[in-house]
């Protein structure tokens, strides 16, 4: 179950808050990556890993440099290898959402709600402590009242 | 919020296989969409037109130091592109672009905050296969 934060406060000072997804994962998690990396890249930008570092486009089966996925996918990937660091959501679409809803651990940030339309459990994380939530209309909420 | 395009009403240029056409019918256009779609891959076709296309500014994470209010309201005849929006425009930032007559703007993101859109400035990206070629047009996300 991931965690979510919707006030860069809240964030503790031990965790580390990456905005700019592309440039962390370019510099970072490319490094980590391993056969989960595959089927994300596939579901989200309908890529292929070829090997550590190059993908085949999924427009023209060009092959590309690892630098050209999307930022979205950029992120589930950040999140996915580490867990221990909290992500801006803002820059993903959809169905990398609906990833990273689905990862058994890792923490995200965004002011405003992001929620994809099929969510499970998440940890919402504020200064006065967290709580489990299931449904989408009471994230929604959660995200929008002032606490 | 529907007000016709200051700069350009079409935009194309080619890259290799790639051809770029993109049709405006409002002076703000929201690129959004789910991720992997091509949006930023679009937006480098179109930065390299700035090599030659004195209209054109487009402006990405690369300028997340830079103070972007100040370089959109130094700009004027200009179409503004803005990839990673979401990260790189803060409320000042979207309200003066929502009363910009001065330039056009095409932003690629999700979040219409303080730009006063409607669904009418929301846009997502079409790729069509010509031939050897693939063809990106926009169409209206809802």
């Amino acid at each position: 179950m991931i965690t979510i934060f919707k006030d860069k406060k809240d964030i503790p000072s031990d965790k580390e808050y990456i905005e700019l997804n592309d440039v962390f994962f370019n510099q970072n998690t490319v490094a980590k990556l391993d056969e989960r990396a595959n089927t994300i890249i596939e579901k989200i930008d309908n890529s292929k890993l070829l090997s550590k570092y190059k993908i085949c486009s999924r427009f023209n089966d060009v092959i590309l440099d690892i630098d050209r996925l999307s930022v979205g996918c950029k992120t589930v990937l950040n999140v996915l290898y580490y867990p221990e660091k909290v992500f801006c959501l803002k820059e993903c679409g959809n169905n990398a959402l609906e990833e990273i809803y689905g990862l058994d651990k890792g923490s995200v940030y965004s002011d405003y709600s992001l929620i994809p339309f099929d969510m499970d459990k998440v940890l919402v994380q504020t200064k006065k402590g967290g709580r489990e939530i299931s449904d989408y209309e009471e994230l929604k909420e959660w995200w929008c009242n002032e606490e | 919020m529907k007000s016709k395009p200051v700069i350009m009403d079409h935009f194309s240029t080619v890259h290799t296989s790639f051809i770029v056409n993109f049709t405006f019918i409002n002076n703000i256009t929201i690129l959004t969409g789910d991720s992997g779609t091509g949006k930023t891959a679009s937006f480098s076709f179109i930065k390299e037109c700035m090599a030659v296309n004195p209209n054109i500014l487009c402006l990405n994470y690369l300028d997340y130091q830079k103070d972007i209010k100040e370089i959109i309201s130094q700009a004027g005849g200009k179409l503004i592109v803005v990839d990673n929006a979401d990260i790189l425009l803060d409320d000042d930032t979207r309200k003066y672009i929502s009363l910009d007559d001065k330039n056009q703007y095409l932003i690629i993101g999700r979040n219409p905050k303080n730009l006063f859109a409607t669904k009418e400035n929301l846009f997502e990206l079409v790729s069509k296969k010509v031939g050897e070629q693939t063809e990106l047009s926009i169409k209206a996300y809802l």
